[in-house]
């Protein structure tokens, strides 16, 4: 969790907006370190997480989330985190050894073509069930976190069909049960005419409450200011509706931090 | 033009509310309900994208039985059949089943939530059909269908465009919390009229157009501060008294020439250059030749 | 899961607590890898030691190493057989997956190590530092330069992990054969389009036989320690090229478009899960869709690409006259930690030397033309009438 991110998005642990649906996009940057920071973040606000991990197995997340204060194995242990890792159980689906039905989830792996139905069912049965922890306290509401979706691109699935998909979890998740989501997408270059990832984040900004977008500086590369970051304010009651501001960012070891722009440490 | 189109006070058609990431279109949506509620009309919502909560959020509830919400959105694809319509029934039969099942008492309108939705799970072809099919049938008057313009291939968004009779195209305006529409309205003796408005939606889903004068970036509500009187608190005096304000008004300005100059140099003089020169009081005048005192 | 190497439990995870970094026993040690300084995770050398310091260090074991090719495939089919022949040399096991030439000709060509020489170099480089500090003493009008690091143009980490290499020599036989060699040639399958499956038919089979490789051998991690580890060393040569039947490079709307990215994306299922690192080359000079280069890249882990001068302009372009070529990182993985090794420079250059693949900073050498006008001056000693015998120069 990184605190100056909270003060600038005005949200806590204690106190945050349910029914959020929070986009994260990147462009020639890594946006993965605010994965890290919301995981934390609604592990720390004791909310239910699905979590779905498609690009890297769970002991790198558990290992960040270690330096950030929290940890991942208890949670699953718990019962408070549902964790999904893509990389892993997609090896027998792809060399289609395995057919049975624990797999399921993955089945988008096996015929590309036919939609993401299945996984949005194991998102609604892991979100649903067990909904109180040891102490018979219930947990706060369902988050759902995806890293990354735009990796389903490559895989085959069409971008419409992950639209659908993501159309189906926020009537859910956000909806029905007040939770929030929280995806990650990867963009290409503006000028390259590519039909999925871009049309996949503009589907996703319009459907979202919040959209964070990560890109390198526009005068090149710096050692102490990693990139920059975009904060656009979409939901209707919010003050700040449809407002844009620019921050920068700079990644260390146990978190992130933000200035306005020219205000790096490095320069002043 | 916005408003008589959203007021309806022109007849029907298809109407096409064009939208981007940078301003949702969803606003003028709910205008057009709201309004045609007003009329009386029979409201018929194919909620695909948004809750019935969210598009009810603003308008009047005592209007409860006269729109007809077709749920579509938890559900749109049918696979947790919890859903009335799905999107596989837009179509001419089954949206005429849906709006003939319903009592109404007025021609109806059909609100489409959206057609980006819908153009995504069929052919481009298929919808324009559908739509200009259920246009001719007559049992809804008008259609008003939300497309978000950056989601689709150009070519699509102009063919359905084309069907329309009117398309509202909004964007952020400039400075202000309102936004800009662009309006295309085509008659049906083929007149075309366009017309760029800002307008702003209220909470209660109410249209406000603002006059085209209005300029952009200029706050009108915030009265004018007093101005802060610069010439306070210097450590010189930049005021002047009374006296000194006499003294000033009599000083007598170089350049200003008397009323014989000024009349002679008006007059159009026929070509010739002529000189006047008019000794003023400083002025040392000598008929020495300056050219003597050389010594050459 | 990049193997970390100090103190994590093994991959059942009965961690209770997170407090046991003391537990020395469970250390994965083998040879030829070692912790890595900034996050604890096992690496391995890539064989050319600049490169490790490019990358970080060198490459994290369950990682995959992507590298474009340059137009005529020299450099990057070198730094596979570096890659190989480190492999050989530390002891690790070697897959090898070629599609034009046969994977035992590759590897028949890998450079001989050079073994005494490391000795020679080290002395070199303690050498190096006397002058220095005489460097240092003499600076006496530009003291205020003297505790400014002295530029490093020649990357290279202090702490000696890997080897180099004689490119004029091959690898003697005896010390090829002493390790395990596994080969995959993509022209002996046959590309058959019946199958209902995602990959297209070599791919398929690659896949299916690395998997086999990695079972049988015991590099999977979650099968129970029965034998000493070992690291598993793979080499995918120019993946994508229509040799692998793939069209990719053909036409803009390839056939199986998915065909690449699902395998790599399977690939990289398999590294994490496993005591292996790959290097895949792919021809990216030949791709039409741009978009699918961005998503191989974002599917590996280290991304670096090779652009050769031979055969450009910038040949003959005095620039770059000192140099091979221009090396771009592409992209550099962040694992098990928010932050990655950020480099100091992007502009880096290569040069392939008879013993050693240098990667440098990129600088502009000094103008030495002919142009450069200096402005001479006689003496002028004219005024005050004393003999200015000769030319003196005043130069400024």
């Amino acid at each position: 969790m990184f605190p100056e991110l909270n003060s600038i998005l005005s949200s806590s642990p204690d106190s945050f907006r349910s029914g959020d649906f929070i986009v994260l996009s990147d462009r020639q940057a890594d946006a993965s370190f605010l994965i890290h920071h919301y995981l934390s973040f609604y592990l720390r606000a004791g909310c239910k997480v699905c979590f779905l991990g498609l690009v890297q197995s769970f002991s790198h997340y558990s290992a960040v989330s270690q330096r950030l204060g929290v940890s991942l194995t208890q949670a699953r242990e718990k019962g408070q985190l549902v964790f999904l890792e893509g990389l892993k159980d997609s090896i027998g689906v792809i060399s289609q050894e395995e057919s049975s039905q624990s797999k399921l989830p993955l089945s988008y792996l096996r015929s590309p073509g036919a939609g993401l139905e299945c996984l949005f069912k194991f998102v609604e049965s892991s979100v649903s069930q067990n909904t109180e922890n040891e102490d018979g306290e219930k947990w706060g509401p369902p988050v759902l976190l995806i890293d990354d979706l735009s990796v389903l691109l490559s895989l085959g699935v069409s971008a419409g069909a992950i639209l659908d998909f993501t159309l189906y979890c926020q009537a859910t998740i956000c909806s029905e049960l007040q939770g929030n989501i929280v995806i990650l997408v990867r963009r290409e270059e503006e000028d390259v005419d590519d039909e999925g990832s871009n049309l996949l984040q503009k589907g996703l900004i319009h459907q979202c409450s919040l959209a964070l977008h990560v890109e390198g500086l526009p005068t090149g590369y710096c050692r102490d200011i990693h990139g920059q970051m975009e904060v656009w304010w979409r939901s209707r009651e919010d003050a700040m509706y449809n407002q844009r501001k620019v921050f920068h960012y700079k990644v260390h070891d146990k978190g992130a931090s933000f200035f306005a722009r020219g205000t790096s440490s490095a320069l002043l | 033009m916005l408003l008589n189109i959203v007021h309806g006070t022109e007849s029907g058609g298809f109407i096409v509310v064009e939208d981007t990431v940078k301003y949702s279109g969803r606003e003028i949506l709910k205008c057009f309900i709201n309004a045609a509620i007003k009329r009386g009309e029979d409201v018929h919502v194919l909620g695909f994208e948004t809750s019935e909560a969210e598009l009810r959020a603003g308008l009047d509830s005592s209007s409860g039985q006269k729109i007809h919400f077709h749920k579509g959105h938890p559900d749109p694809l049918g696979w947790t059949c919890k859903s009335s319509v799905t999107v596989q029934q837009f179509n001419t039969p089954d949206i005429t089943r849906l709006v003939q099942n319903t009592p109404h008492t007025k021609a109806a309108v059909l609100i489409v939530d959206s057609l980006s939705f819908i153009l995504r799970h069929h052919q481009p072809v298929v919808i324009c059909r559908s739509l200009q099919e259920l246009k001719k049938v007559g049992v809804v008057k008008t259609i008003v269908g939300l497309l978000h313009s950056d989601l689709h291939l150009q070519g699509v968004v102009k063919s359905v465009c084309h069907l329309a009779n009117a398309v509202i195209s909004v964007a952020p305006a400039n400075n202000e919390h309102c936004g800009v529409a662009k309006t295309t309205r085509r008659t049906k003796s083929g007149k075309l009229m366009q017309e760029e408005e800002y307008f702003d939606v209220s909470e209660d889903a109410a249209l406000s157009v603002k006059t085209r004068t209005h300029q952009p970036g200029h706050v009108q509500t915030e009265p004018d501060k007093p101005k802060a009187d610069p010439t306070s608190n210097l450590t010189f005096n930049l005021r002047l008294s009374k006296k000194e304000k006499e003294a000033k008004e009599k000083v007598a300005l170089p350049f200003v020439f008397s009323q014989e100059k000024k009349s002679a140099l008006l007059r159009p003089t026929p070509g010739t250059g002529r000189i006047t020169y008019e000794p003023d009081a400083y002025d040392d005048f000598d008929e020495e030749d300056p050219d003597d005192d050389l010594d050459v | 899961m990049a193997v970390p190497g100090i103190g994590m439990a093994g991959p059942a995870g009965v961690n209770t607590t997170s407090f046991q970094k003391k537990s020395r026993s469970k250390l994965v040690s083998i040879p030829g890898t070692r912790p890595s300084v900034q996050n604890g995770q096992l690496i391995v050398s890539t064989g050319v030691t600049s490169l490790d310091y490019v990358i970080g260090g060198g490459l994290a074991v369950g990682t995959l190493l992507l590298v474009e090719e340059d137009r005529y495939d020299s450099y990057s089919r070198m730094l596979l057989k570096y890659f190989l022949a480190e492999g050989v040399v530390c002891g690790h096991e070697v897959f090898l997956a070629s599609d034009r030439d046969h994977p035992d000709e590759i590897m028949q060509e890998l450079p001989s190590p050079i073994v005494d020489e490391v000795g020679s170099v080290k002395t070199k480089e303690g050498q190096a530092q006397p002058c220095d500090q005489e460097n240092q003493d003499t600076m006496t009008i530009a003291w205020r330069y003297q505790n400014q690091p002295k530029v490093q143009n020649a990357l290279a980490s202090s702490v000696r992990f890997g080897h180099y290499y004689d490119v004029s020599k091959t690898m003697e036989p005896e010390v090829r054969q002493a390790v395990k060699c596994h080969s995959f040639y993509a022209l002996q399958e046959s590309p058959t389009t019946t199958e209902l499956s995602l990959l297209s038919s070599p791919y398929h089979a690659l896949l299916q036989s690395i998997q086999s490789v990695i079972r049988k051998e015991g590099f999977d991690v979650s099968t129970p320690q029965s034998k000493v580890r070992n690291v598993l060393r793979l080499g995918l040569h120019s993946l994508g090229s229509p040799l692998w039947g793939d069209d990719l490079c053909c036409t803009d709307n390839p056939t199986h478009c998915h065909a690449l990215t699902t395998f790599l994306y399977a690939l990289r299922g398999l590294l994490r899960t496993s005591l292996s690192v790959a290097v895949v080359t792919v021809p990216s000079h030949l791709m039409q869709n741009k978009s699918v280069m961005g998503q191989i890249i974002r599917l590996s882990d280290t991304a670096i690409a090779l652009e050769s001068f031979r055969g450009s302009e910038k040949e003959t372009n005095p620039l770059y006259k000192d140099y091979h070529g221009l090396l771009h990182v592409r992209q550099v993985p962040r694992l098990n930690c928010l932050v990655c090794e950020v480099p100091d420079t992007k502009d880096l250059a290569f040069k392939l030397k008879r013993k050693q693949f240098t990667i440098e900073r990129l600088h502009l050498p000094p103008d030495l033309s002919e142009t450069v006008s200096r402005v001479s001056k006689i003496e002028l000693a004219g005024g005050c009438g004393t003999t200015a015998t000769g030319n003196k120069h005043l130069d400024f």
